[in-house]
């Protein structure tokens, strides 16, 4: 499906020159990342060109601005200062997965997607970054620690991805499945219900592995709950913990 | 054809969204006028004329007031996000009726060409996961109050935002252990498919799990934030929560997004436990429809809707706000336990309820009825035994406190 191995090392390098100048790093100006973002967008035409259709120009389209706004929005979240634009943009970038889930026929993992990170896990984070009030002027959020390392790390591994899928899912079966559409495909792979499908399988041939991650989170929870309870064991009391120390130095004052 | 018939459903839900919710502040303000013993709104009119037409002119007047108002935009704020917040939320609000059916099915005999098929009154129809998407949009509105209190760069905005934040997320647990019960039942995710159960067995849900629909019922109400639970916006104390530093356009977004929460929270309710369109003897309840049926159906389902919504007004001025720490403890310690025990019963009654039923050589639906009633009632009954019904609220002193010191404070001052 990848045309062309050349092609796809030079977006892969231009990727990480855009990676390297865009995170933040006090050595970079306006220009070097004016740079990045050219260097970022050529890379993106570059894969764009190598991509296979998608049937039909409404799936093609709806794809190609999908993919564009979940990479864009991933590179905003590891390249802007502040914490909490950060966090938006990955929130984007969590709604973009979603967006490419449901193309794929994924009806339930995009909503999920949506609900459990989005709806969850990013609005905590939201919550204690808002509470903490950071401006995004602590060294640690102006520099990056090795944008060196990272982005050529990043590029190796995205261009092994790239061209180790590009082959693997090459060939006319693929090829004629894709150019069926999303819902034919759905429909080819499990009988029009995505959803009772997803459960056959997670309960059946996953059973152990959902299990194990339940008993994994519990033993989480109860490992939160004995912290918080030393922690109030020392206070003296459950009900008044939160605010004793406080209440008793008024006291003794 | 596909791609027409869903533009001209999206044209229809978001045309009929804005002139209800235009209207259900008309109906509000009327509400509020008759049990306060007032006149409310009656003077406007059509335009430029005398006559009054009992004030149904009123919504217009208040849409051209908010495009004509000054839109002033603060100079402390961070300009990106406040932009960002209203139209998050009032995407996300009207995003979610992409799946909420607003009648059955249309019949196929519609007098067009090449459409055989009957039509089926939702935007997106099949979707199978159309009641989880309703929570992963319902989960998106959330960043609206978080981000224009956060970005309005003001306290009072910022309280706003994170309690409005706390309170969608707290009651989102008992809001789906409520569903879940529904859809263990049902054995479905999709509307339409747990209203035509209803319809086919005639038993509403909330004849058979009153349990999840009290849990389903309060959380619900906590989630659109209304009176007993508007504490996002309290304007006795936080001047108006989140959207203390909107105004124009932005803030008319903002209170549409809000209603648009009341009526896909009604929307659910009806759906879910009070049948959708279905009313004995009324509409009929297969799949094969005339057009007097389709169009009853249609009714009935906007009338139940409209009820509830009459009842969330009701409860606005009936109810006085919670505090904060009793709306965090109403979740957490009554609402969810709650919804926790719906899901275990019904879990048990899916399992063995039906070989129950014949042994005892009664109906399915009656022996459900029986056992949801029973176990309502017991639960009533442990929460009333376990609950004070006079509740001290006085701020906490435990004992630790009147024993002295701790090995902490020994400790040289």
């Amino acid at each position: 499906m990848i045309g062309s191995i050349e092609v796809v090392s030079i977006a892969t390098v231009a990727g990480a020159i855009a990676l390297g100048l865009l995170v933040p790093s006090p050595r970079h100006g306006a220009r070097a990342r004016a740079l990045g973002v050219v260097a970022g967008a050529a890379s993106l035409g570059l894969f764009g060109s190598q991509l296979p259709g998608w049937g039909g120009w409404l799936a093609g389209g709806v794809v190609s601005v999908v993919s564009v706004v979940t990479l864009v929005a991933a590179v905003g979240t590891i390249s802007s200062r502040n914490p909490i634009h950060a966090a938006l943009w990955f929130g984007l970038v969590l709604l973009g997965t979603a967006g490419l889930f449901l193309v794929a026929g994924a009806q339930f993992l995009a909503v999920a997607t949506v609900s459990v990170y989005a709806g969850a896990i990013l609005v905590t984070f939201l919550f204690v970054l808002m509470l903490a009030q950071p401006e995004g002027r602590a060294p640690y959020d102006r520099a990056s620690t090795e944008p060196l390392v990272a982005s050529a790390a990043g590029a190796v591994m995205v261009g092994i991805l790239s061209v180790a899928l590009g082959s693997a899912l090459s060939g006319p079966a693929v090829e004629a499945m894709a150019a069926r559409g999303a819902a034919a495909r759905a429909e080819a792979i499990d009988g029009g219900s995505p959803l009772v499908h997803f459960g056959r399988e997670l309960f059946g041939r996953h059973l152990i592995a959902v299990e194990v991650a339940g008993v994994l989170l519990f033993v989480a929870l109860v490992g939160a709950v004995a912290i918080a309870a030393h922690v109030r064991e020392r206070g003296g009391n459950l009900e008044v913990a939160d605010r004793e120390p406080q209440m008793n130095t008024d006291e003794h004052r | 054809m596909f791609l027409l018939e869903t533009l001209i459903k999206t044209a229809l839900v978001i045309a009929g969204l804005m002139t209800a919710a235009a209207y259900l502040v008309l109906l509000e303000r009327w509400m509020a006028a008759w049990i306060q013993d007032r006149l409310g709104p009656n003077r406007v009119g059509i335009p430029l004329t005398r006559i009054r037409l009992f004030g149904l002119g009123q919504p217009l007047a208040d849409g051209v007031k908010f495009f004509f108002k000054e839109e002033f935009t603060p100079s402390h704020v961070d300009k990106l996000l406040y932009f960002l917040g209203p139209a998050v939320m009032f995407t996300a609000a009207v995003a979610i009726f992409a799946v909420v059916p607003f009648g059955s099915v249309l019949p196929s005999e519609f007098g067009l060409e090449g459409m055989s098929r009957p039509i089926e009154l939702v935007v997106a129809p099949g979707v199978d996961v159309a009641v989880l998407y309703v929570f992963a949009a319902g989960s998106i509105a959330v960043y609206g109050a978080l981000l224009s209190g956060w970005a309005s760069n003001n306290k009072y905005s910022m309280y706003g935002g994170l309690r409005g934040a706390a309170q969608l997320i707290s009651y989102e647990l008992p809001l789906g252990l409520g569903l879940v019960g529904v859809v263990l039942a049902s054995g479905s995710l999709r509307l339409d498919v747990i209203i035509a159960q209803q319809a086919q067995s005639g038993a509403w849900n909330v004849a058979l799990q009153p349990l999840g629909f009290l849990v389903f019922f309060v959380a619900g109400f906590a989630e659109s934030g209304r009176l007993p639970f508007d504490l996002p916006e309290t304007e006795q104390e936080l001047v108006g929560g989140y959207h203390t530093e909107y105004s124009g356009v932005k803030l008319l977004l903002i209170l549409v997004s809000e209603f648009l929460h009341m009526i896909v929270a009604s929307f659910l309710i009806v759906i879910l436990f009070f049948g959708g369109w279905h009313l004995w003897g009324v509409t009929g309840s297969g799949q094969e429809v005339t057009w007097p049926i389709a169009l009853a159906r249609v009714v009935v389902l906007l009338g139940k809707v409209l009820l509830t919504i009459l009842f969330f007004m009701l409860a606005r001025w009936s109810w006085p706000r919670f505090r904060f720490d009793q709306l965090m403890a109403l979740a957490w310690k009554v609402i969810l336990p709650l919804g926790m025990v719906n899901l275990v019963v019904l879990v048990v009654w899916v399992e063995y309820g039906a070989k129950m039923a014949a042994a005892l050589g009664i109906s399915n639906i009656a022996a459900m009825a029986a056992f949801g009633w029973g176990v309502f009632a017991a639960s009533a009954a442990v929460v009333v035994w376990l609950v004070p019904g006079e509740p001290d609220n006085r701020p906490r002193r435990g004992p630790a406190w009147q024993l002295g010191p701790t090995d902490e404070e020994e400790t040289p001052q």
